[in-house]
């Protein structure tokens, strides 16, 4: 009865009802989306390297050297030298050790510099190895294996040539040494899909004629000779590690921390990842608080509409009254039909995030190589769908005791 | 640690060599670190804490009754799952237990470790209490190796720890399983590291 009732009282009042459930639901998919967002995020950041046990760099902070290391964002402060990658790779603790060398670009793609073992031992998404796509690893000196996204965006396919800029955003290329494109990887969605892969001598290779930073005038080594050099790398940026057994990692890394002949430091990718969570809470949490300020927005604004509809319904409810209704059955009726619209306002919130999931899946994996992905609603979806129907209760209490103190007459009165 | 103090004895008693390398670890009274690995039944463990924490001073002992509360701090140290309590179902034994004091004094044992010869060379020579004051710092160190037969049921460990030692007030750690490497804090109101988190 009460059910039908109120549900026909909506339905007279379909539009401004409708514009409040629609608040309400644009307001909660806000809410879910950016809790989506946030754990689609870290998610992404925590599967983008899994089975190093340490990455090792010149000292500076822990998150610093997982974010250029790992992630491409921001530069090494320092290089290490290639001797202590040397001390450091005949440990007896050491089980693998992949070096990486960053500095150089290809149009907007960072260029790495590694050896055949970083595709060995580079695990992404719990686990996980690469895999080539097309093509092959690189096995000569200027062969370059590109990540996914460098080979979409710059419509490269195998044995294409490729010419690689030295430094960042530089405007000097390296057009004497011409790459090739040997193998394309398969989309990770880590920042190796972004990331223009090849060898350490390569790196070498590419700065044959060029000291402190610019080319000499009208030196050029021909291809050939560069071949017949010794390309030993004199630095790398960065180094993975893997030990021989995990009960040896936190004596390695002290090992590396005090390190006498260089200052260098060895990081555990997880607990780095933690103290960059660390950092970004407070933004997160800011942003969530933020977006559960327009949930509280949007039912306040349901408050509003109830509280002019009190107006309107004057005559309604004084007939409600003078049939017998008792002042609670009224008070009843109006936080049931509230209740109502934050249900139909939360289910519709949900219905707008998958929607919204499903459209903006592929373009925000593209843009910024970020998977949200899309799950059955969680316990958590259903408090919050519980949630606001609560809290539309709780508010719409306010114009409901108005219409509960109402007393019949002043409804049955003609109002000029 | 140690290493550092003997290099700061060594720079600061022959100048010729000063361009050697200085570097001392940071150091936080109130705060302990623990290290914990776990590989299959094995667990190893560990701990620095600062002087402060364990014994309330870290100036060099010379009183008997310094000398006593370092001894009995060290033994104490020396029985790990009486300070880090872990559930009974786990059936840990303790394999190995060693703890120790670092500073200047002590350092000969550790030489292996290290590779610079010449640090270790003019230690006995030189007046280890200046060099001492002027670091002003000590640390306990423990490592531990525990033998857990049911390691899946080390799903927390509690902090007796926090009790024994009144001065201390957080320990950061950082745990390595096959799931790889996290840190988290235990601090005095919540004394209980849940490994599960």
């Amino acid at each position: 009865m009460t059910l039908r009732l109120a549900l026909a009282s909506l339905f007279a009042r379909a539009l401004t009802v409708g514009m409040t459930i629609l608040a309400i639901g644009l307001s909660v998919a806000l809410f879910l989306g950016v809790e989506k967002v946030r754990t689609g995020a870290k998610a992404s950041f925590a599967d983008t390297i899994s089975g190093t046990d340490l990455i090792i760099g010149a000292r500076s902070g822990s998150v610093q050297l997982l974010l250029y290391s790992v992630f491409r964002i921001g530069n090494a402060t320092n290089n290490v030298t290639w001797e202590s990658y040397q001390d450091i790779a005949d440990r007896p603790e050491v089980d693998w050790i992949v070096p990486i060398s960053l500095g150089d670009s290809h149009r907007q793609f960072r260029v790495m510099g590694t050896t055949q073992a970083f595709f060995d031992h580079y695990k992404y998404r719990q686990g996980r190895a690469l895999a080539m796509s097309d093509g092959v690893i690189m096995d000569d000196l200027f062969d370059t294996v590109i990540g996914a996204d460098v080979a979409t965006t710059l419509g490269y396919s195998v044995d294409d040539p490729i010419v690689v800029a030295h430094g960042l955003a530089s405007f000097t290329e390296h057009k004497d040494q011409p790459f090739r494109v040997s193998g394309i990887l398969e989309k990770t969605g880590t920042p190796v899909d972004r990331t223009v892969i090849v060898s350490m001598e390569a790196i070498e290779a590419i700065h044959v004629d060029w000291q402190s930073g610019a080319q000499i005038p009208g030196q050029s080594t021909p291809v050939d000779v560069i071949r017949g050099m010794e390309l030993t790398p004199k630095a790398i940026t960065a180094a993975l590690v893997g030990v021989e057994s995990p009960l040896q990692t936190f004596a390695l890394q002290r090992a590396i921390n005090e390190y006498p002949e260089e200052p260098l430091l060895a990081i555990l990718p997880g607990v780095a990842l933690q103290e960059l969570w660390g950092i970004v809470g407070i933004a997160e949490t800011a942003l969530l608080a933020v977006s559960a300020m327009v949930v509280v927005t949007a039912l306040i604004g349901m408050m509003a509409t109830i509280f002019s509809s009190l107006n309107e319904r004057r005559r309604e409810m004084a007939i409600f009254r003078a049939m017998g209704a008792r002042p609670a059955t009224i008070l009843g009726m109006l936080v049931f039909e509230a209740m109502l619209m934050a249900a139909f306002g939360a289910l519709l919130g949900v219905a707008l995030l998958y929607a919204g999931l499903f459209i903006a899946q592929p373009i925000v994996d593209s843009a910024f190589g970020l998977w949200l992905p899309i799950d059955a609603p969680s316990l958590r979806e259903v408090y919050v769908i519980l949630g606001v129907v609560a809290a539309g209760a709780i508010v719409s209490m306010v114009p409901a005791l108005r219409a509960y103190r109402l007393s019949v007459a002043d409804g049955m009165m003609i109002k000029s | 640690m140690k290493q550092t103090l003997s290099l700061i004895a060594f720079v600061a008693a022959i100048p010729a060599f000063a361009q050697e390398t200085r570097q001392l670890d940071a150091h936080e009274h109130g705060v302990g670190m623990l290290d914990i690995a776990i590989e299959g039944t094995t667990v190893a463990m560990e701990f620095h804490a600062p002087g402060a924490d364990i014994v309330g001073f870290e100036f060099k002992a010379e009183s008997d009754a310094d000398l006593a509360a370092l001894d009995a701090a060290i033994a104490t140290l020396r029985s790990p799952l009486d300070l880090f309590v872990v559930p009974g179902a786990a059936d840990c034994t303790v394999t190995e237990a060693q703890a120790e004091l670092e500073s200047d004094e002590e350092n000969e044992d550790h030489g292996g470790e290290h590779k610079d010869d010449h640090a270790e060379d003019d230690h006995d020579d030189h007046g280890h209490e200046d060099h001492a004051e002027e670091a002003g710092h000590t640390e306990f160190h423990a490592e531990y190796r525990l033998t857990c037969d049911n390691p899946d049921a080390l799903s927390k460990i509690t902090f007796a720890y926090f009790e024994t030692f009144p001065n201390a007030q957080e320990v950061q750690v950082q745990l390595i399983t096959s799931a790889g490497a996290r840190a988290f804090e235990v601090e005095r109101d919540t004394p209980i590291l849940d490994l599960e988190r």
